[in-house]
Order: structure tokens, then sequence, then C-alpha cells
């Protein structure tokens, strides 16, 4: 009889080659199943995403300028100070801020709105379907053009519009105040149709009958909505917020696309920051320092997150 | 089934209808510049004749043959298909079967390494191309396709999405599978994939579009021009002064096409289960 | 079904590791390499042109120990894609013998160490046009040959202009530029004509174009964007010329002559009479935009000083410091901007020739609209700032005239810029260190 552990207040025995032995090593054997199906995205995360991460990490502690990688030196905290005073830093973070807070309700509510929409039969869902996906495979200098155009404040089509309503014409992208909601607006149209796609499949998950049997209990629509749909979805929300939440802290295509960054650093975000840093001005240890300073602070805003929402399992 | 067709459908359809060009006119828009001559495009800008394409049936080839004979496209479309598919199958698989394992596996370090993945969605992956290419060049895969697929494969992202939709599914239905002797290998293949035809559909496309918008990695391993993918030839395009808008715009259309075909075809599978065989539980 | 997929995948996975590296060095015939990155497509006009030329190259040289082989790398707007490429190239110790670069890369890459100075093997550097030679030397050293020039210039719509009452008669030339307030007044007439802006400036571009165009009004008035050592911008760039062209441009915005957001190709269809724009325009007119009979006329200049500058620089050619083959690689450089070379290409892509010998060929091939843009080029072209630090220093330029572009919140303009001087400073102290 050996001794196995405690459950509780009284200490629990086997006999050898008993059922708990055998649960030990069977969790051995689980292990090395289950490493094996890790295994290989485990070592491509590793070589071309943790490894990489790890070497800029370093680097966020040097001085190294990108022409001259040889002489690359430690420098301690030296980066970290300066962005501390760093006003565009400090800006771009306030405008990342500004972003992120914004567009994460627009996105997520007009997503999960054409996924309910779609979620009917229907045979012209598939039209819908492409139609409010497209935006999400169009290339970006063909969007950019596009909305460059229609909201130009001379002669763009929607300030026509606006101006017929009796609404004076608006700067849009030129003006500081007004270009980051509109990056906003842009982006929310320009991903809704990714997450509604991800949503749609978490709401095909729910079955039929689920709906149903409230239906016979009396709920109406707004109830089935609340009580059913919505806790069903909850996964599958977690998941689209938090890939959501952290994609929007990476902003950095449309600003660079549609504004370059202004105007009067009005839409500089922390991400483009760090490209114009590293790669244009060749800063790369300072733009490291940036990176792992947000790269922190979107973790902590991750956490804080999760404990707040906790996850049904794990 | 029994159709309500009341004004509340009507409603519907117009909100429908209303949103679907809100969303689609870029794509009219683009394909329309495409097959009219430039000037045209900026003439019509602001009237509805800019979502229509010329008035002469004549002119609407006409950007197609020139940026045609004057770019090498066939080759590089080749080229994206085969990363793209590539890209897409490999994904699939890779990704789904660390997805399995965080869902239905038990391990050693599970708590651990899923905070990595969640922490590892968080860099972004235009401040460590320096980074990743040293490494690329480290391994000897400068300028090979393999260098163009590897770093595309596994993704925290993916890894997450197919976690989710493996915990949906059911465990009696593994247990039974163990019972009828099936070994993990089997039951993820034969049972797992097949069942979440929705995350293998998401998957698959949107790493396939994914590869195929893909410029500045592709650009930074190759140096061989005939491994270049079509995003290459697109900025080029873009970039060699004198720039004719109508042909960027048919460059584009014949980039966005497959794109589009892909998730029509895509789409179907995300969607196979309306009217509740989701999971298959009745 | 599982086999299928397996034996798929890894032919897939053998058919993608095909391809490995093989060793550059050496052609199939012995010869040594010399390898060359250029930054377009070989399907463009210009890399066909860089092609045909290094064909040319192994011709006259086939009897000789070397091959040089070219590699294309095509870029996206701002370099992007190419510069990417150099830069890891450089991480990897993997760049080739002879790469392409833009003009304002000169300083940085030479005080790297990237590329070396030509001096000992380019003996006559006479035929180069000065601002060529301005661009591509750092330090008192010529590192590199520009492949070509541009220039900048105001297009003006002949019959919008005389509809509105302007003898074309009367418009500047080279040899007699007009003064700001002359153009002012210019442009005046075509507002009140047409109630639309009179020049579209492209101040909507954000990037090196602002930088590119609008420097040369600085240095008409008689200032400097940083000293000419290099080492300051504080007390260079936030005197009294650099004030009194911003005002100009200012003056500009606030009577609505020019305006921050124009239209998209607002000229080329004839809504708004006058563009400033660069030499690539005249390709692109001929090409889409026959129907409207254009004229091109200089920079104006400053009141107080009558000087006229006007923009100049490209991409050029230069060797690599880590070149094994030097010699050669500088022949190559020098052969790709000779004067056959530098012929061949201001041809076949209308761009501005880099010598005086093929200047003198294309006067007569030129247009009219061309040939104003040499002739301004060749009396006052003017390269831009030669600084290590010139990305913050350009994007200071940049911010410079965004910041004025809103008069209504920077009145003060002399503010405006000691702000940017200042940062423009501590990027210039940084780099020089």
């Amino acid at each position: 009889m050996i001794k196995t552990g405690l459950k509780g207040n009284k200490t629990v025995y086997t006999f050898p080659g008993t059922e708990k032995e055998t649960k030990n090593r069977v969790k051995w054997k689980e292990n090395v199943v289950a490493y094996t199906f890790l295994g290989p995205a485990l070592l491509l995360l590793l070589l071309f995403l943790i490894i990489p991460a790890i070497m800029s990490v370093y680097y966020a502690f040097t001085d190294y300028y990108l022409l001259t990688p040889d002489m690359r030196k430690f420098v301690g905290l030296d980066n970290f100070i300066n962005l501390f005073k760093d006003p565009i830093f400090l800006k771009s973070l306030a405008n990342t801020l500004k972003f992120v807070v914004w567009v994460i309700p627009l996105q997520i509510g007009a997503a999960l709105g054409l996924a309910l929409l779609l979620n009917k039969q229907r045979k012209a869902n598939t039209f819908f379907k492409v139609a409010y996906f497209s935006p999400v495979v169009m290339s970006l200098v063909v969007i950019s053009v596009l909305w460059l155009y229609l909201l130009n404040p001379n002669e763009g089509i929607i300030n026509n519009v606006l101006t017929y309503f009796g609404v004076s014409a608006q700067p849009f992208l030129t003006s500081p105040k007004q270009a980051m909601f509109t990056i906003v607006f842009v982006s929310a149209w320009q991903g809704a149709g990714f997450q509604m796609l991800i949503f749609l499949a978490g709401l095909q998950n729910i079955p039929g009958d689920v709906y149903e049997a409230a239906q016979l209990d009396g709920m109406n629509k707004w109830q089935r909505f609340i009580y059913i749909t919505l806790p069903l979805l909850k996964p599958t929300s977690i998941f689209i917020f938090i890939t959501t939440l952290i994609g929007a802290f990476k902003l950095l295509v449309q600003p660079m696309v549609m504004t370059q960054g202004g105007p009067v650093n009005s839409t500089m975000t922390v991400v483009y920051y760090i490209y114009q840093t590293g790669f244009t001005d060749r800063m790369v240890g300072y733009a490291s320092s940036i990176a792992l300073l947000f790269g922190t602070i979107i973790g902590l805003v991750t956490l804080a997150q999760r404990k707040l929402v906790k996850e049904e399992d794990d | 089934m029994r159709r309500k067709f009341g004004p509340l459908t009507i409603l519907e359809y117009i909100c429908l209808v209303l949103l679907a060009i809100l969303f689609i006119f870029p794509l009219f828009w683009m394909i329309a510049s495409s097959m009219k001559p430039e000037a045209e495009v900026y003439n019509n800008m602001d009237s509805i004749k800019a979502f229509l394409p010329s008035f002469h049936p004549s002119d609407w080839f006409i950007s197609y043959k020139q940026v045609l004979s004057r770019f090498h496209l066939i080759g590089y479309i080749i080229n994206s298909l085969f990363y793209g598919l590539c890209v897409a199958a490999g994904s699939v698989i890779i990704n789904g079967m660390a997805g399995y394992a965080f869902a239905k596996l038990n391990f050693n370090g599970k708590r651990v390494l899923f905070g990595l993945l969640l922490a590892l969605l968080i860099v972004p992956l235009e401040t460590i191309l320096i980074s990743q290419f040293t490494i690329v060049h480290k391994l000897g895969l400068v300028d090979t396709r393999l260098a163009v697929i590897l770093p595309a494969l596994a993704g925290a992202f993916n890894i997450y999405l197919f976690r989710n939709f493996f915990m949906a599914i059911p465990a009696e239905i593994i247990e039974s599978a163990k019972l009828d002797g099936a070994n993990t290998w089997q039951i993820f293949l034969r049972i797992m994939l097949p069942m979440s035809k929705p995350a293998v559909a998401t998957v698959g496309t949107l790493a396939f579009i994914g590869s195929w918008n893909d410029y500045i990695w592709p650009l930074m391993v190759l140096t061989d021009k005939s491994k270049f993918p079509i995003q290459v030839a697109i900025t080029a395009i873009n970039s060699t002064e004198p720039v004719y808008t109508n042909q960027v715009m048919a460059v584009l259309t014949i980039s966005t096409i497959p794109l589009i075909l892909i998730y029509i075809v895509a789409q179907r599978y995300i969607l196979e289960g309306i009217g509740g065989s989701g999971t298959g539980i009745k | 079904m599982k086999k299928w997929f397996l034996v798929g995948i890894s032919v897939l996975l053998i058919f993608a590791a095909a391809g490995c590296g093989k060793d550059k060095s050496v052609s199939s015939d012995g010869k040594q390499m010399v390898t060359m990155w250029v930054h377009v497509s070989d399907d463009s006009e210009e890399g066909k042109v860089y092609k045909k030329r290094v064909d040319a190259f192994n011709k006259k040289y086939a009897s000789k120990n070397v091959k040089a082989k070219i590699e294309f790398i095509p870029r996206s707007g701002n370099g992007g894609g190419y510069e990417d490429k150099v830069n890891a190239a450089l991480t990897t110790d993997t760049l080739p013998d002879v790469i392409t670069l833009d003009g304002p890369n000169t300083a940085a890459y030479a005080k790297s160490g990237i590329i070396a100075p030509l001096d000992d093997y380019v003996k006559d550097q006479d035929d180069l046009l000065p601002s060529i030679k301005q661009q591509g030397t750092y330090k008192d050293k010529l590192y590199a040959i520009g492949a070509s020039e541009s220039s900048v210039g105001i297009y003006y719509n002949k019959k919008m202009l005389k509809e509105a009452g302007v003898d074309l008669n009367t418009l500047p030339t080279v040899d007699n530029p007009w003064t700001w307030d002359q153009f002012m007044a210019l442009c005046k007439t075509l507002k009140e004509k047409y109630n639309k802006p009179a020049i579209d400036m492209q101040l909507q571009s954000k990037d090196e174009m602002l930088t590119y165009a609008l420097t040369p009004f600085v240095w008409s008035a008689g200032g400097e964007i940083i000293s000419k050592d290099g080492t300051k911008a504080e007390g260079v760039f936030n005197k009294k010329p650099s004030v009194e062209a911003m005002t100009f441009i200012q003056t500009m915005l606030k009577e609505g002559y020019t305006t921050r957001t124009p239209v998209k190709q607002a000229f080329e269809t004839e809504k708004y009479p006058m563009k400033f724009s660069g030499v690539w325009t005249v390709t692109d007119m001929k090409t889409n935009f026959q129907k409207v009979d254009y004229g091109v006329m200089p920079y104006p200049v400053s009141p107080k000083t009558k000087k006229l500058v006007s923009p100049s620089g490209s991409w050029q050619f230069a060797m690599t410091q880590k070149s094994e083959n030097k010699e050669w690689s500088a022949k190559l450089v020098d052969w790709m901007t000779n004067k056959d070379s530098n012929l061949e290409l201001s041809r076949t892509i209308a761009a501005l020739p880099v010598r005086y010998s093929s200047e003198k060929v294309l006067t007569k091939e030129f247009s009219d609209q061309m040939n104003v843009f040499m002739k301004q080029l060749k009396k006052s072209g003017h390269a831009r700032p030669v600084t290590p630090a010139y990305p913050q220093v350009t994007r200071a330029f940049q911010q410079t005239i965004d910041d004025i572009s809103f008069y209504d919140q920077n009145k003060n303009i002399k503010k405006v810029l000691d702000t940017r001087a200042t940062e423009m400073q501590a990027a210039i102290d940084k780099a020089n260190r």
C-alpha cells in the first residue's frame, strides 16, 4: 500500500497497479500525445514569433541603429526614460486609446448586427455575405483612394449630401478633431465583415431546437436573444472581443495610408510610431522599447479584461 | 417552413440592401474603373457614372490588355495561388492540432502555454520583421518558397479560434469514439475537423487571404522574381510612374476576384448547419 | 483520407524546398559575378532599360573575367519594400555589390559605411551636373551617381488662362521668372474667373513630395534648411528667409489660390487651371489626357533675391563597402550612369539627364515642356539637405507645412519654425555623434 495523496483530511492509500496509479501513468502518455499535437505549431511559433519577440525585447535596451548593426551598445533604461519625455509617443498613446474605445463597440456591434440579420435562411444570403465581407478582401489602396475622395471637404459626395440637408461641410480627415473619428468609422466598416463571419459561425453552433423549445415556452424574439443567443454566444463573443481589442490597439495601416499620422499627429498611433521610429528613422533600439512598453500595457489590459469576464474553461 | 411575408420582412430587406450598398460600393467602383479609359475615371467621380463601366463596350478591356502586356501577371498569380493554398492547408492542420490539444487534451503547463498564446496575439508583426528575416537567413532559407510559407503557418489567433470551436464539441462523442478504439489522431481527423467545418473554413479562408495580400515579407525574403507573388507586382504597378488608375484597378480586380470566389465557396461551409445540425446533437 | 493529406502536404513541402540557395559569387562559366539590385520591376520601362544596359556591359567586357547580374526588387511608393530588403540584407551581411538608393539616403548610408567612395575609380566627374554631384557627395567624397534627374514645375492649361484674359506671351520663362507677388496676381485672376483654387500644389501629399517641391522656396529666399556642414538646423531653418517662404505659402492658402485638399487629378480633368508637379506628369498628360493643351512655367522667385531655385534629385547607383570586387563594381556604377545609359533612360521614361553631354543631345529631342524642365534644372537645380538624419529633417519640414497650412491656428510662423528647427537639431545631433 502506498500513500498517494490527500483528500481533504483523509490520507488516501492505494495498492500498486490499481486505478489511481494507472491514472498517473495515463497522464504521462497524455502529455506526450498533447505535445505531439502542439509540436509543429509550437516549433514554428518559437522560431518565427517568440524568438524574434525576445530579440526585440533585448534591442529595447540597446541603442541599435538600423544601418550599423555591429555598433550596437547596451544602454540600459535610457530608451525608456526618453520615452516618457517624448510628446509624440504620449500623443500616439492617447490617440490609440481613443481609437480603441470608439471602434470596439461600433465594430463588434455592427458585426453582431450583420450576423443576426444573416442568420436566417434566405436565397439571397450569399450575395449579402459577399457584400458585407468585401471590404475585408479589398486592397487598402482602393479603399483609401475612394474614401479620401468621398470625404473630400470641398467636393466629396458625403459633404454634398450633408450640405443638401443643410448641414455644413465637414473637414473629416483633414481636421485634427475629426480625423481619428473618421478613421474609427472606416475601420469599423472595413473590419465588421470579418467579425461577422466568426459570429455567424458561432451562431450556427447553437442548435435550432433550443430556440424552438424557448418559443414553445412563450419567449418572444427579444427574450430569446437575451436569454439564449447571448449566453450561448459567450465564448465566441469573448474571443471576438479579445482579438478585436488587441487588433485595435495595433492600428497601423489605415492612418499610414490615409492620413500619414496627421493632421498634426492626431492620427498617429503607437504601432505607427514604432514603425516610423524603427524603419523610417532607423532607431531600432528606441522603437523596440516602445514596442516592449506598449506590449506590456496591452497585456495588462487583456489580463484585467479576462479576470473581469471569467471564461467558462481554464 | 412557414414564412411570414409581412412589413417586417420588407424592412429587413431594405436594411440588408442599404447595408450591402454601403459595404460593396468600393468593389463596384474598382471594377467599373477598370473598364474605362483613364480620363473617365476622374471625370466621372462626382456622378453615378463612377460606378458604371464605360458606355463604349470596346473600352472595357483596354486596361486589362495594357496591364497584361506591361507586366507578366500570370506567373505571379500562380505563385500567389501556390503560397495561398499551402498556407491555408498548413494553417488548418497545424493550428487545428494545437487548438485540439488546448481544447480536449490534458497536459502539464496548459495554463501557462495558453497564457503565452494570448500574449503572442499582442506582438505587432511589423516590428519583428528584421528579426524574422535574420532567423530565416540563419536557417538558410533565404530566397526559397519555404521562407514565404513557414512563418505564416502557425498563428495564435487561429489556434485560439480552433480551440474555441473544439471546446463546443461534446465529450460524449469523443468518449464513444475512444470506446470504438480510435486513437487521438483519428479522433482529430475523422471527428473534430469534419465537425468544425465552420472553423476550418474560417481559418483556411483567412489564412489564404492573409497570404495573398502579403507584400513586405515575400519581397524581403525573395530575390528571384520568378517566385514573387502578385502583391509585389501590384505594388510595382502602383508606384511605377506613370501610374494609370484604370490599369491599377484592373490588376486589383484580377487579384481580388479569386479572394471573393474563395470566400463564396468557404462561407457555404461556414454556414453548414442551418436548421440545427450545428453540432449534430439532437 | 489521412494518407492523401500527408502525401499531398509532403509533395507541397518538397516543391517548396526546391530552389535552395546557390553560390552567387561565381557564374556558370567561372567568371566573377558582380550583383546589382535595382528598385524597379523588370516589367517596367525603367527596368527594361537597366536590363539592356547590363547586357551591353557584359557584351563589352565579355573577354574579361567578370559578369554583371541584375536583380529586380520593386519598391512601393516611398521606397518601402526595397529599402526594407536592403536593411535586412545589411543585418545579415548579404548585400549585393551594387545597389540603388534614393538621393537623400546618401549621407546615412555613407556615414554608416554601407556604400564606398567612388573617387578612386570614377576619375571623370566634370560631365556630371552639379546637382548630381551635390546629391551624391558626403564629406567631400562622391559616393553615388544619379541614374536620372527630375524637376518640378508649374503646369498651366493654356485654354483656361487665355479665357481668363491672360496673355500667354507674358508668362515667365527660366530666363525671366516671376516673383511670388506676380505669381499670386495670376492666381487671383484665375480664382476670380473660375471660382476654384488656381493651382493644385499637392499639399495633400504629406510625404517626400512636400519637401521636394517646397524647399526651393526657402532657398530662393536666401535661406537654408540646415547649415552647409550639416551640423546646425537651429538658427538656420528658423531664420527670416524661411519665414518669408512660409508666409508666401500660407498666403496662397489664405487667399484660396491653392487648397490643402485638392480634388484628385483636378488639373488633368481641367477643373483647376494649374498644377505644381514633377516631370512625370508629362508622360501622364501625353498618354491619358491628350486633349489638354498645356505649358510649363518655372518656379516663382523671392521678390527680394530674384533667385531661381528648383528642386533636383532622384535614385542613384552606388557600390557597397562589402563588395569584394570594387574595381568592377565601380565600373558598373559608372556604366549605368554614363552618357549612353543616361540617353537611353531619359528617352524611355521621359526623365531628365544627369550629364551635360546627354543634356546637349536631348535638347533637340525633348518637347517644349520637357525643355523648360531641363533648362530650369541645369540653371537652378538644388539637391536636398545632406544629413544622416534626413528622415527626421524631412518629416519636420513636412510637419512645418502641415502646421502652417492650418493658418488660423498657426498665425505665428516663426514659432512653428522654432519648434521644428529644435526637432531637427535634436535628430542631427544624435546622428552626428
